[in-house]
């Protein structure tokens, strides 16, 4: 008995565990779907949509005339997802497409592209990346009428998923003025410098989230359209870039310099027109931009003599000194204490007037006269410098501009010899803008003005901000100081240490530097070598700087090597500037300049390059490294693009002299049966084939 | 003739259409699991799960024919060979099986692969009745016990070195037909408070309130209960030793593997990791979630698709029939489920002899044991073991396996008058 009823009892419990949990499971049913039950709906459309940033279109930047210095182009990567088109047009379209793709990216046959796509599908694949490949704009037009594709995102799947690019139509033109952009949001130029303006305000789109983790946009349209960046108008003229740019590229391929800068600039406005920085590459061939060192820290230096004009104004302001006096330069060495300071001649100029003192560019002259007039008194010399705007930075457009270095009478670091060395340059830091600056508002009678490369930044025709030059010091000396100022300036060009510019045209205003590099507290036998002035010097347009640092060579002074740049430039904006006004035989040189490239298609680099710099074309290896290379036109200069010649695949030889095709194919093993005359035509086997050994290649010469 | 008629009368009708409804549900719910709305596919079609699922419940209806033609006795007869025949599978398995996810789970010839495991649930179920059926058999001995226990252990610890924790567990479910059996109530209490604890140990932050509560309910019995010391003692003894497993649980957990650890972890908070362990019980809670009192509808459903529910159309599979058929569905489901194990609690116990009865209750036993925790871990109730949903989870090897296990006992069933003469 005892025992049928503790079995009975047991079924029972057994009876009753299955009713509890399935009551309780019941339960948690009724609660997941009715208490929680939004909760859980909400979470099921957030957790598969959400908002997303869509980016603005960046602002673009232009030259001054108009031309585009940097533009966002639209890119697209092409997304399919094949799950989308009907069966009927799926398979319809599928053969067609497959063909249309692998001729379109050529990286793999149609039969993969088939089997890629069909693979896809069948697996329930929503996202299928077709080429990582970014296209263009009218690509992405030309695909959008393709089978399949032309039935849209909708009906047959297609995404062109927009990634915006920067794109420079000039490439390295004034690229480090251009500046950069990181993903940080950190960089350099005008794109660092005007990002606020530039990069717009971003929008929001819903995306769903798919399988494998992507994000796939919705709707074409975004929820809040992004609002696209202002337009940075600058200052820049793109000739007179590109003049400055190549001339300074070739003196400092010749003279082997670490880096060089110029910048060129409106006198009566301040506009800088050129603004070329150039620094040799790691790999120690060619230059290319990659720090403005016209403006930055680094291009902070000693200016040396090209500060002299500066210790000149001040002895004329001062009114010790007339231009005609006498003064003993001595034996070329002359002792301030414990310094000695020397004069570039051996021997030493002797006795001169100060005019000689300055076109001469002597050390001594200029030290005893600063010495004499304010040893006392260096305060006095430093009111001066105050006066003509030196000692604090112009607050310039850009970010990153360098502050100039003063030392203080008075303070610990501030010796008897410091006087001297400033006045001709040592002992103090400057920016090469910050020389100009000086030197412009002496061009411009005395007016400074401060240098500007924005001119104004705009929507379309709506200009949201614009900036008027700005007057730093209407008047940074007398009148008088001005005039005998510039005469000596001219006196430079004409008697002095730039009489190599010198010319019949028009007149060149200027002054040399040459500074012995400071490293590790003491003078090295490195220069950094300048020439700063303006032009035409009877009715002054620009006013220029030129520095090159460390030339290798002989003659390592600023007049033989800064001043020749100087006037490369001034010759050819001044007849750019003839043409505008007036028709000259200028016009034939210009006719030059504007007519086709010389035939040039490919061959050895080095000797491209020697024919492009002796005609005065402009071209950039932007960091390409082989032997041999091909050139692209790029508005009015050339741009050497990589060969593949130094990788395992045939290279294309067309465009090729014979002999360098030969050496070329020859060196890879293939064996080379030519027919004809000049340069490569045809070649049998295409470019970027895996190469066999002894493999036959036929070559057409045309 | 009149014998056939006889038969066929014999048989438990009941049982087999609430098999045949759960298998059609089954299926259906299957294609909806893959249905993809922008390129639908037949149902039948054979490039899908639920076109291979048609093939293999024909198959199973194949074997179902076979049991019913087969003599009753055979399974009796063959009980042992067949327990260690699939033992000596289990073995091998890892040698020679496939290996996926880490898990060597199936043996078998190109595309037609088996899963020991599944198979050994109703051998050892024969087994154990076998094993039972000796009239000096008495469950109040421990040395009867010991037996029965080894003949359960042997392909659990076998099953575990696959590694496949999930289907291990499921062998534990034939203590539930021990219980019915006569074994001694206090292991059951034991485990169960052993298990409550955990949970709570797990569950509650605070061990504390544990200590406490044991604490308190060991003085209410030692005041309220006969005073003897022994029992006194025993019961400290007892109050202890949960307090310090409650402390020390912590430290068994992170012995865990990983994957476990997570599992257990997530069940007490799902948000603890929303992407990682978390990720299939929230998309299938969304998905339960989001299916109201009606459900979206056949095919409807926008969670089950897409992979976003891990595993849909196998232990998940249940998820899919939440969010199509809402609450109603579930509860109908549920409902086919327990009509069905208290159909056969009764078909049990109306066995006249203890080799039907035992089985009966070991297929009672394991299909209660799969449809409570596979439906209590979609639902977030259960930690996630990976054991499918009887009759309704893709896969040949489940469906098969069930099949035998069920339509074993309805065959035995059916011959229960003449099992009864053998008893005698």
């Amino acid at each position: 008995m005892n025992i049928k009823r503790s079995i009975v009892l047991r079924v029972r419990l057994a009876f009753l565990i299955v009713a509890l949990i399935a009551g309780a499971i019941l339960f948690k049913i009724v609660r997941l779907q009715f208490v929680e039950g939004e909760k859980w709906t909400a979470k099921a459309e957030s957790a598969n949509f959400k908002y997303r940033q869509v980016s603005a279109t960046r602002g673009n930047i232009y030259a001054a005339d108009g031309s585009l210095l940097a533009t966002s182009l639209p890119f697209y990567r092409v997304v399919l997802d094949p799950t989308v088109a009907k069966t009927n047009v799926f398979n319809e379209g599928i053969d067609q497409l497959s063909g249309l793709l692998a001729d379109f990216y050529k990286d793999r046959s149609k039969a993969s592209y088939k089997k890629m796509i069909t693979d896809a599908k069948s697996n329930g694949k929503r996202y299928l990346i077709l080429n990582r490949k970014q296209i263009g704009y009218q690509d992405m037009q030309m695909m959008s009428t393709w089978p399949i594709f032309n039935k849209g995102r909708m009906g047959g799947g297609v995404i062109f998923e927009k990634v915006e690019k920067r794109y420079r139509p000039f490439n390295s033109l004034a690229s480090r003025t251009v500046g950069f952009l990181n993903e940080d949001r950190y960089g350099a130029g005008i794109e660092y410098s005007f990002n606020d303006y530039l990069e717009g305000k971003n929008g929001q789109a819903m995306f769903q989230k798919i399988a494998g983790g992507y994000w796939k946009p919705v709707f074409n349209a975004e929820d809040i359209k992004p609002e696209d960046g202002y337009d940075v108008h600058t200052t820049l003229d793109v000739n007179i870039q590109d003049v400055a740019e190549s001339a300074l590229y070739r003196q400092l391929m010749e003279k082997d310099a670490a880096f060089g800068t110029v910048i060129v600039m409106e006198v009566a406005t301040g506009k800088i027109k050129a603004l070329a920085n150039l620094q040799k590459n790691k790999n120690g061939r060619g230059y290319s931009e990659s720090y403005n060192y016209a403006i930055g820290d680094q291009g902070l230096t000693e200016p040396g003599s090209t500060f002299k004009l500066m210790s000149m104004l001040a002895l004329l302001e001062e009114g010790k000194v007339n231009l005609n006096d006498a003064v003993d330069t001595g034996d070329g060495v002359f002792q301030f204490y414990d310094r000695k300071m020397t004069d570039a001649k051996t021997g030493g100029y002797g006795r001169i007037s100060v005019r000689e003192i300055f076109e001469k560019s002597s050390n001594i002259g200029i030290s005893k006269l600063v010495d004499q007039s304010f040893g006392h008194n260096p305060k006095k010399f430093m009111s001066y410098i105050e006066k003509a705007g030196l000692d604090k930075p112009l607050d310039f457009q850009l970010k990153g501009e360098g502050v100039p270095y003063f030392k203080k009478p008075g303070e610990k670091n501030w010796y008897g010899t410091t006087l001297p060395w400033m006045s001709i340059g040592y002992e103090t830091k400057l920016t090469p803008l910050h020389t100009l600056t000086l030197y412009n508002a002496v061009a411009n009678n005395g007016k400074m003005v401060k240098p500007m490369i924005v001119e104004s930044i705009a929507k379309g025709n709506y200009v949201q901000k614009s900036f008027q030059t700005e007057v730093l010091r209407k008047s940074i000396a007398s009148e008088k100081t001005i005039k005998q100022l510039q005469e000596l300036l001219e006196g430079v060009v004409k008697n002095g240490t730039a009489k190599n510019v010198h010319n019949d045209q028009y007149k060149i205003a200027g002054k040399t530097g040459t500074a012995q590099k400071l490293e590790e507290g003491r003078y090295t036998r490195r220069y950094y070598t300048s020439f700063v002035g303006y032009f035409p010097a009877d009715n002054p347009k620009y006013s220029a700087i030129v520095v090159i640092d460390s030339p290798k060579g002989f003659n390592a002074y600023g007049g033989d090597i800064s001043a020749p740049v100087f006037k490369e430039i001034a010759d050819k904006i001044h007849a750019q500037d003839l043409r505008l006004n007036k028709k000259t035989p200028a016009d034939v040189y210009l006719a030059q300049q504007t007519s086709d490239f010389p035939y040039i298609q490919a061959g050895k680099v080095d000797e491209l390059q020697l024919i492009c710099n002796k005609f005065g074309i402009s071209n950039h290896a932007n960091g390409v490294n082989e032997g041999y290379v091909r050139s692209k036109s790029m508005d009015r200069s050339i741009q050497w693009q990589a060969n593949q010649t130094e990788s395992p695949v045939v290279p294309d030889v067309s465009g090729l002299p014979l002999r360098d095709a030969l050496y070329v194919l020859e060196n890879k093993g293939l064996r080379v049966i030519y027919q004809g005359k000049g340069r490569v035509k045809n070649q049998s086997i295409s470019p970027g084939s895996p190469v066999q050994q002894n493999h036959v290649i036929n070559l057409i010469l045309g | 003739m009149r014998q056939d008629d006889l038969y066929i009368n014999k048989i438990d009708w009941i049982s087999i259409c609430i098999y045949v409804a759960l298998v059609i549900i089954g299926w259906f719910n299957i294609y909806a699991a893959v249905y993809d709305e922008q390129f639908p596919k037949s149902i039948f079609d054979l490039s899908i799960n639920s076109g291979q699922q048609l093939v293999r419940i024909g198959a199973a209806f194949l074997i179902i024919l076979l049991i019913m033609v087969a003599d009753y006795r055979v399974f009796d007869n063959i009980a042992w060979i067949l327990y260690i025949i699939f033992l000596v599978l289990l073995i091998i398995t890892p040698f020679i099986g496939k290996e996926v996810n880490g898990q060597i789970l199936s043996i078998g010839f190109g595309s037609f692969r088996i899963q020991p495991s599944e198979f050994a649930k109703f051998t050892t179920a024969l087994a154990l009745a076998k094993f039972m059926e000796r009239p000096s058999f008495d469950l109040s001995t421990f040395k009867h016990q010991l037996q029965a226990l080894t003949i359960i252990m042997i392909p659990i610890i076998l099953i575990m070195l696959q590694p496949d924790t999930g289907t291990a567990m499921v062998y534990f479910a034939f203590f539930i037909m021990l219980y019915r059996e006569g074994m001694p109530q206090r292991y059951y209490v034991l485990a169960l408070t052993f298990i409550a604890i955990s949970l709570l140990a797990l569950g509650i932050e605070e061990n504390l309130y544990i200590v406490i509560g044991v604490v308190a309910l060991v003085l209410l019995l030692i005041i309220s209960g006969k005073k003897k010391i022994s029992r006194i003692i025993a019961l400290v003894v007892l109050g202890i030793g949960i307090i310090a497993y409650s402390y020390s649980l912590d430290y068994v957990v992170s012995k865990l593997p990983e994957h476990q650890q997570n599992r257990i972890m997530v069940l007490f908070n799902p948000d603890l990791d929303p992407l990682g362990a978390g990720w299939n019980v929230t998309q299938s809670k969304i998905a339960i979630g989001s299916g109201g009192f009606l459900g979206k509808g056949y095919l409807e459903g926008t969670q089950t698709k897409f992979d976003f529910v891990p595993e849909q159309h196998t232990d998940f599979i249940f998820c899919t029939l939440g969010e199509e058929f809402g609450w109603v569905g579930s509860l109908v489901v549920i409902i086919l489920f327990c009509s069905l194990l208290i159909r056969l609690v009764m078909l049990a116990e109306r066995q006249k002899n203890r080799f039907s009865r035992v089985y009966g209750y070991c297929v009672i036993s394991i299909l209660f044991f799969h449809f409570m925790v596979n439906i209590a871990m979609t639902i977030g109730l259960f930690p996630v073991v990976g054991i499918p949903l009887p009759f309704f989870s893709y896969g040949g090897s489940s469906l098969w396996s069930f099949t035998i296990l069920l339509f074993i006992f309805i065959k035995l069933d059916s011959h229960r008058i003449q099992l009864l003469g053998r008893m005698g």
